[in-house]
């Protein structure tokens, strides 16, 4: 008789297998492929709506094939997307695709980030990125798209030519949001996130960006718990 | 233990009536992993949910009968929710996830054999260790019989409790369901069970599919199955009962009709035997 070791290996090779039958194993192979498609349509709406739902289930299989699962979590489930639309033959045509799938892993992350501690100004000199922000730079109009794709915007039309943009990912009032930040902004907020102080961080975005006014983007930025200590 | 009687599930769908007035449920059920995240929404509705009704972790990702063993990273973030939580159980399914470093994320049956048996025991101690606490384990819904056995489905959940010192979360509609898909007689796996091991119930809808019965949590208890949780209720008391539903989840009202529903069923037992 197979050991426990073996008869698992021999389910999990037979619900892997690439034939299908018709067979109480399809079950399984439904429930699993299902899960992972799930958990995948939870994590990339948008490029769910950009490929189209049939597609997206064909992508979502031939993903779970070449990426595994690897935790008991699916909410972890998904982190390579983005290279993997790189690489899949069938969405070549969308060139934007991966660095929108960047963009949704990133906000995937953050809407489960720990949240910010109170801003406490008896000590605002050390500051830092909240934990539910990320930054993200693009050749593609990201904040457009991730706009155009929000439920109830489903008309938009977006200028894929728009040129490059910058964005911050971060969450407010529990929604994760995405906008585009001006050089200034994002030369700050990115300095920050790599661990410098606010003064040089400060002075590195003022000195790029003659727009950038210190004073008034601490306030802004304090104020929506992007930055915290 | 006092008397919780009927929960429901806390799905994301309702989080916003459970942020408002309180619903008239006795207790409410998570899935454990959903809520490992540091912070953001799931976290902060279960905070407010757990000050005002009793809390029930669910475990759907840990896979105790993988032969290849846990992860221990998977078990401290649960430790972590456990002691954030307090939750009033906490359970896990008896199955098995992944293989060769491959996760499955569904629930996969196991062979009633000895040596699962010893397995699942073994890392039940090791989990009931690492939370400080009892955990309760569930019988799982099976489509295709995984290997020969030893023993039944129900000598093997009361082994698991005899060995390892855990609770059973008993799933009446799991039951059911592998009556009808492999001939497992419900209320022989029932009467293999002590009385007093089983310390909460399931009931949940399953769908006829093609090749057998699937436990899919869509669907309201059917009368069969209702029937089984009398003869439950019979041999295990007024049990806290939860009420699973997770896909095409329903208006709360839905959700709350059938916890009040099996909560009837409880109430008429009680006065039965009072």
């Amino acid at each position: 008789m197979p050991s426990l070791l073996e008869l698992q290996r021999e389910f999990a090779a037979a619900v892997l297998a690439a034939t299908p039958d018709a067979t109480r194993l399809s079950v399984y192979r439904d429930n699993v492929f299902g899960n992972w498609n799930a958990a995948l349509a939870g994590a990339y709406p948008i490029v769910r709506k950009i490929v189209g739902i049939e597609f997206f289930d064909a992508l979502a299989r031939a993903y779970a094939r070449a990426h595994p699962s690897t935790s008991g979590d699916l909410h972890e489930y998904g982190a390579h997307m983005a290279r993997f639309a790189e690489d899949y033959p069938h969405t070549q045509d969308l060139p934007y695709l991966p660095d929108v799938a960047r963009m949704e892993w990133l906000a995937h992350r953050a809407h489960f980030a720990a949240d910010a501690a109170p801003f406490d100004f008896s000590r605002p000199t050390q500051v830092r990125l909240a934990p539910a922000c990320a930054l993200l730079e693009s050749r593609w109009p990201l904040a457009r798209l991730w706009e155009a794709h929000q439920d109830g915007s489903e008309n938009t039309t977006v200028d894929l030519d728009a040129g490059p943009d910058c964005i911050l990912i971060h969450r407010l009032a529990w929604r994760v949001e995405v906008c585009s930040l001006r050089p200034g902004d994002y030369l700050f907020l990115e300095r920050l996130q790599a661990g410098d102080a606010l003064g040089p961080a400060l002075e590195a975005a003022a000195t790029a960006d003659a727009a950038f006014v210190a004073r008034v983007a601490l306030a802004a930025w304090v104020q929506t718990g992007v930055i915290t200590q | 233990m006092p008397q919780l009687g009927a929960g429901i599930g806390l799905r994301a769908r309702h989080f916003a009536q459970f942020l408002g007035a309180q619903p008239a449920a006795g207790w409410v059920e998570v899935h454990s992993e959903n809520f490992f995240g540091a912070g953001g929404r799931e976290r902060h509705v279960l905070e407010h949910v757990r000050r005002n009704l009793p809390v029930s972790l669910h475990g759907v990702g840990l896979g105790l009968g993988s032969a290849q063993g846990y992860s221990n990273e998977h078990a401290a973030r649960l430790r972590e929710l456990v002691e954030r939580v307090e939750p009033a159980f906490v359970s896990e399914h008896l199955c098995w996830g992944a293989t060769a470093g491959r996760h499955y994320n569904d629930l996969l049956p196991l062979p009633c054999t000895q040596e699962a048996l010893a397995l699942v025991a073994g890392r039940v101690g090791q989990l009931q260790d690492l939370l400080g606490r009892r955990i309760l384990v569930e019988n799982i819904s099976v489509y295709l019989e995984p290997g020969p056995g030893d023993m039944s489905e129900g000598e093997f959940l009361a082994a698991l409790v005899r060995r390892s010192g855990c609770g059973l979360l008993l799933d009446v509609n799991n039951l059911y369901v592998n009556e009808v898909n492999l001939g497992r007689d419900a209320l022989t796996q029932m009467r293999a069970l002590d009385p007093e091991s089983v310390e909460e119930i399931h009931l949940a809808g399953f769908f006829e599919g093609e090749h057998c019965l699937i436990d899919t949590h869509g669907a309201t208890v059917a009368d069969p199955v209702w029937r089984l949780y009398e003869a439950a209720l019979e041999r295990f008391g007024p049990v806290p009962t939860l009420i699973e539903w997770d896909t095409d989840v329903p208006a709360l009202e839905v959700l709350l009709a059938e916890a009040a529903k099996a909560q009837s069923c409880m109430d008429a037992r009680h006065a039965l035997a009072a």
